[in-house]
């Protein structure tokens, strides 16, 4: 630690307390405040005499301490051992998932924005609004890449108004650009919990039997202004079969814990940014479904893609106006021949809902979910058997270093954690059961 | 210049399907078919080709057979070998040592591989037995997603997987290969396929959704030109030549009752199974379905149901 050294002036001013002609530390103009910085820089060194009291062996319980000691890696860094934190997490919340679960694979989700005076805070840097829209934006590409025949509107909430920004809609890029141009605006007054819901009702219930219904607030405020009875809106909700989750910004809200308790959502308040994100992540998997939804099945058309023909506008384009939309190839409608640019749509002519095959086979993986694999130590298995055990991962080829591997329940090959988690993050299907020739992951 | 600490990492995945290879063969028309070893060695050259682009160019080559798929090059465990023994032997033709290494480790990797495999393949019929691509897809990309987490900071990384296929597609794989390509279109690496017999749908699929080429080898004789002026170049490279125009790409779904490609079907909204037409219960997830709401008067729909059962 450098020593502390005042600021100085060179001049030494004569005061009246101190008789003229001696020197004093008085003399010094803002004698008073430089007296007191450098007592607290004089105290803060002593701090670090304690390192020359050698107190350390004399500890009773030191191996308990030892285990719960956070360690730096080779690099001083500690973020080796906060990303093995999260992916413990991660990985016990993956384990609460299994199979045979029925979910509410076609979701209508409204998220609702809160944009009160509330959302300017800046404990979330560089203000809540600011972060949230940012986490909003990965939150609707994911979500449509895992759901991808589920729908989302946005609804903002603010100056005790709610406003629909879109409607329910399967185009990622218009909800994202709707958003950022809405977050640019000011944050104002305060939010209303019950119109934002009424808001969101009074889309959702002309949705479908079949279909999830959703509603995701993420709430900065920790108050709200309505018009009338919440408890009323609750009960519409429950009546409506939506599904209410609340991910707050600020504190615990005892009318949003109720509200997502009657209506078998989610309520999570979040700690800090990292947190603030796994939150929000948890809604992109589809969730459980209620006991009452309804199934049904649901005409769809699978366009084929024609890449040479007449030009010709498309219909995704037409409103944009210009000619951004004139090209040669399209997916063609196969009720009504209109063509589109990108799949998923709904036919604006006929309404048929337009899909690839491919987007049906990325619902697949939370239908048909990977086994966790289970946590093996490697010693015991080397006591075990004669045989040497493999000593690198089966998948990546890596050199197990540390003591523990995971092993997939079914065809026994081994694994590093780092595989584990991509495994079963993104990749969701084992190599080691797909090794096998009846193996169909 | 930007580009100067990008690395490209290669994986080869070849397709070692013992039956199909030995069914080329005993065809007997040597003069347009390409046979293993002819194929083997212009996989060598291009490997060689890759890593001699750039100084920091990697590779990795991988084996699908039909009862496992194994890591060829790099090997970590002949790699702690050959530090025990202290010394390497030398190419005795003074050929680059990183040429020989990975030409070597093929050759013998494939030679143990295919040997090790006469006995088993005698039992199999006369059908040729799937290559297990799926598995092969998967150690690829755990394997290219380790090496993009080992990268030093400040270097890029950019992968991609070229599959070179013979055999033909079985639809079991049709949900690992899905999961593959979209990891893979998650985690930006091109999937290249290079298809030496028959069309295959799931590659054409992988190359379309990642962005890759696609090729089926006219003349698989001239296998290595192919190679060497179609796959070589990378993908921002690509953009500058003129290369065979991906064709028309089927993303039609076949329905679960008849394996019929649909225009339109229906779809269940618990299980996302496709049918061609309307069914009361669902054969995938045994639901049962709500009739299809019938525009009628109240009394009139009471008559309708009183009929639908005895349909």
């Amino acid at each position: 630690m450098e020593p502390f050294t005042p600021v100085l002036p060179t001049k030494i001013y004569n005061d009246s307390n101190v008789p003229p002609g001696t020197f004093s530390v008085l003399n010094l103009p803002n004698a008073n405040i430089s007296l007191a910085q450098i007592e607290v820089a004089m105290m803060l060194e002593t701090y670090h005499y304690d390192t020359l009291f050698d107190y350390h062996g004399k500890l009773s319980n030191l191996q308990h301490l030892k285990q719960e000691v956070i360690q730096e890696d080779a690099e001083g860094s500690l973020q080796t051992v906060v990303d093995e934190f999260s992916h413990r997490t991660k990985r016990r919340r993956l384990m609460g998932r299994s199979g045979n679960i029925r979910l509410g694979m076609m979701r209508h989700l409204f998220v609702v924005v809160d944009m009160s005076r509330a959302m300017e805070e800046a404990d979330l840097k560089p203000s809540r609004l600011a972060c949230s829209v940012k986490l909003l934006e990965n939150f609707i590409t994911e979500y449509f890449d895992q759901n991808p025949i589920s729908q989302i509107g946005l609804i903002v909430t603010k100056n005790k108004r709610a406003e629909k920004l879109t409607e329910l809609s399967g185009n990622p890029q218009l909800h994202i650009s709707t958003l950022q141009k809405a977050a640019s605006k000011q944050c104002q007054g305060e939010p209303s919990l019950q119109n934002a819901m009424d808001t969101a009702v009074q889309s959702l219930r002309h949705m479908p039997g079949h279909a999830s219904r959703e509603i995701l607030i993420l709430f900065g405020s920790l108050t709200s202004c309505d018009p009338g009875d919440i408890l009323e809106t609750v009960q519409t909700l429950q009546q409506q079969n939506i599904r209410c989750s609340i991910i707050g910004l600020a504190a615990e809200v005892r009318i949003c814990k109720t509200l997502c308790s009657e209506t078998q959502g989610s309520y999570g308040v979040i700690l800090d940014e990292r947190h603030y994100r796994e939150l929000l992540m948890q809604h992109v998997t589809p969730p459980v479904a209620k006991a009452d939804t309804e199934a049904a099945l649901i005409r769809m058309g699978f366009p084929q893609h024609l890449s040479s023909g007449p030009p010709s506008l498309c219909m995704c384009h037409l409103d944009s106006g210009g000619v951004k939309g004139l090209s040669t190839s399209g997916y063609f409608c196969p009720q009504c021949k209109s063509k589109y640019c990108d799949l998923p749509v709904e036919c604006k002519v006929c309404g048929l809902t337009l899909v690839s095959a491919p987007h049906l086979a990325r619902s697949y993986q939370h239908l048909f979910p990977l086994t966790q694999f289970t946590e093996t130590d490697l010693s015991t298995i080397e006591d075990g058997h004669s045989i040497r055990p493999q000593n690198h991962c089966f998948a990546c080829q890596v050199v197990f270093t540390e003591q523990m591997a995971y092993s997939c329940s079914q065809c026994g090959q081994l694994f590093c954690m780092d595989c584990d988690i991509f495994i079963h993050d993104s990749l969701h299907s084992c190599p080691g059961c797909t090794a096998s020739p009846q193996g169909e992951g | 210049m930007a580009d100067e600490n990008i690395s490209n990492l290669l994986v080869v995945i070849l397709d070692a399907n013992p039956v199909w290879w030995g069914r080329i063969v005993s065809e007997g028309n040597q003069q347009q078919q390409i046979s293993l070893t002819h194929c083997v060695d212009s996989l060598m050259v291009f490997c060689n080709a890759h890593l001699m682009m750039k100084h920091d160019n990697c590779l990795s080559f991988i084996v699908s057979h039909t009862s496992t798929s194994k890591f060829v090059f790099p090997q970590e465990d002949s790699a702690s070998g050959v530090g025990e023994n202290g010394q390497k032997d030398l190419p005795s033709d003074g050929k680059y040592e990183g040429f020989a290494d990975v030409n070597d480790a093929i050759i013998t990797e494939l030679k143990n591989l295919l040997s090790a495999e006469d006995s088993k393949a005698d039992d199999h019929s006369s059908e040729v037995p799937p290559t297990l691509l799926a598995s092969a897809l998967t150690m690829a990309l755990c394997y290219i997603h380790r090496a993009e987490r080992e990268c030093p900071v400040g270097q890029k990384l950019k992968s991609r997987i070229l599959v070179l296929k013979a055999a033909p597609d079985v639809s079991t794989q049709y949900m690992p290969i899905m999961n593959c390509i979209f990891a893979a279109q998650k985690s930006n690496t091109v999937i290249d396929a290079c298809v030496l017999d028959e069309h295959s749908g799931f590659l054409q699929q992988a190359a379309d959704i990642t962005g890759g080429m696609y090729l089926k080898v006219p003349q698989t004789l001239a296998l290595l030109q192919y190679l060497l002026w179609v796959f070589l170049p990378e993908p921002p490279v690509r953009e500058q030549l003129i290369l065979p125009s991906s064709m028309h790409i089927d993303y039609r779904a076949a329905c679960f009752c008849h394996r019929r490609l649909v225009d339109i079907g229906f779809v269940c909204s618990v299980c996302l199974s496709i049918y061609c037409q309307f069914l009361p219960l669902c054969l995938t997830c045994q639901t049962r379905f709500k009739l299809p709401a019938l525009p009628l008067a109240r009394p009139k729909k009471k008559k309708k149901e009183n009929t639908a059962p005895g349909k």
